[in-house]
């Protein structure tokens, strides 16, 4: 399969995506979220933000990076979120990085911040019972060889309860 | 009868002149333009649009005397006509009657909201009438930062001027007196600080802010579940997410959006205070 939605993620931003993010921004600077750490660039498309695992969960005291790209349409449009190399042990998140989580794609609503996307992972990783891959794993990986983004992926959503 | 037909023809050959200016305009070709606009009001002089689809062309050539003439033109056959309030307020700014053109903007900002997408203007007039806003705020919060300065430069001198006076006076300096002048030199200074207060630039309050655009509201719409949007994002969100509240994820359909009076009164008041507040990304 190839990726027919590359094009589109590399446009540059709008300005009503633009000024969003720049808003995000400041927010962000003025009030982080607890646990996250944002590496600052100039690239104001692509973020790269630091997780902490929560205390008290099988993640705590491990360390990941997430990178999140904006479309040209943001907020019209979800960003694109994964996690670098070495990503999470965790039975939503694929070895590449991809991540099954609804907001990030048939749930998205233009009210979500990147703030409130990285509280929503977190509290994923929070809840996880066991430090596993999804069972479709390598199934999963090898289809997305090609570079495909997780946004082209056809998702059927893991149940709530992990 | 004859002279209906007449008139009929008169305004049918208008409109055909309407149109070749609508094409040469396209082309960018403005001299052309306005020439057949010209004609098309020498036909039918009580069409308003001529009169702005030619200030348009003069406007592309920044001839803004022009500008001003067909727009106020228009406005006497059509008081609601907002691009012709727009470009006035345009006009206006270009030839440094400030006040006035400040004032047109906002009517033409009035009128734009609730309009339907089509010929939606609202947020090209904000912006023009943030900018002037912002740039009449920075002339004036300097001027007043300066004035505040001075002041209290001269408030701290007599201050000090009276201290010296006192301990002439008394000879020995006592240690109440001396924290006694410290103490009012802090309570100046602590004075001051709220003064300059309101032209020290902050954070928007959230409620006057639409969760989608993350701004202060221009033309503020309420959805069926109570939540306050920007007109324009949330009908893009309804036609390109989905046609459900971003927030409460409740199902809703375009026609269910109500203007909101109450936040637009409220921005309304606090722009007219923090006029700062103006800028986008403050």
């Amino acid at each position: 399969m190839t990726s027919s939605g590359a094009p589109s993620r590399n446009k540059v931003l709008s300005k009503i995506a633009g000024n969003r993010l720049q808003k995000e921004l400041t927010e962000w600077q003025r009030n982080p979220p607890t646990g996250f750490k944002i590496k600052v660039t100039d690239n104001l498309q692509r973020w790269i933000i630091e997780v902490m695992g929560a205390p008290g969960t099988l993640y705590a005291n491990d360390t990941y990076q997430l990178q999140v790209d904006f479309p040209e349409h943001y907020p019209m449009e979800s960003p694109q979120v994964i996690f670098l190399p070495p990503a999470p042990l965790h039975p939503h998140i694929y070895s590449n990085g991809h991540i099954c989580l609804d907001i990030l794609y048939d749930s998205w609503s233009p009210a979500m911040t990147v703030s409130s996307i990285c509280m929503s992972i977190l509290s994923m990783l929070s809840s996880s019972t066991e430090k596993q891959r999804p069972t479709d794993n390598d199934r999963y990986v090898k289809n997305c060889k090609n570079g495909r983004s997780p946004k082209e992926t056809r998702w059927w959503f893991h149940d709530d309860k992990v | 009868m004859v002279l209906g037909a007449v008139s009929a023809m008169a305004a049918n050959q208008a409109e055909r002149l309407k149109e070749d200016g609508n094409s040469c305009f396209k082309k960018e070709r403005f001299g052309a333009a306005i020439d057949a606009y010209t004609e098309a009001i020498t036909l039918s002089p009580k069409i308003p649009v001529y009169w702005t689809n030619r200030a348009l062309c003069h406007m592309k050539r920044k001839d803004w005397t022009r500008v001003e003439e067909d727009c106020r033109k228009a406005i006497q056959l059509d008081h609601n006509s907002v691009k012709a309030h727009y470009m006035l307020g345009l006009a206006l700014l270009q030839s440094k009657e400030y006040a006035n053109g400040v004032k047109e903007l906002q009517r033409a900002l009035d009128l734009g909201r609730g309009a339907n997408p089509t010929g939606y203007m609202v947020e090209e007039i904000w912006e023009e009438l943030a900018k002037a806003k912002y740039m009449e705020w920075e002339l004036a919060s300097a001027r007043r930062s300066w004035e505040l300065n001075s002041l209290k430069e001269t408030c701290e001198a007599a201050l000090n001027q009276q201290r010296a006076l006192d301990m002439s006076r008394t000879e020995e300096s006592s240690e109440e007196a001396y924290a006694s002048h410290t103490e009012q030199l802090k309570a100046l200074d602590r004075v001051f600080e709220r003064a300059a207060e309101d032209d020290k630039p902050t954070e928007v309050p959230d409620y006057l802010c639409c969760n989608i655009t993350l701004e202060i509201f221009r033309d503020p719409v309420i959805s069926p579940s109570g939540v306050t949007y920007e007109r324009a994002a949330i009908l893009e969100h309804l036609k390109k997410v989905g046609k459900f509240d971003p927030i409460t994820r409740e199902k809703m359909d375009p026609s269910k959006l109500v203007p909101n009076l109450a936040i637009k009164e409220a921005v309304a008041a606090y722009l007219e205070k923090h006029v700062w507040a103006y800028k986008a990304g403050s």
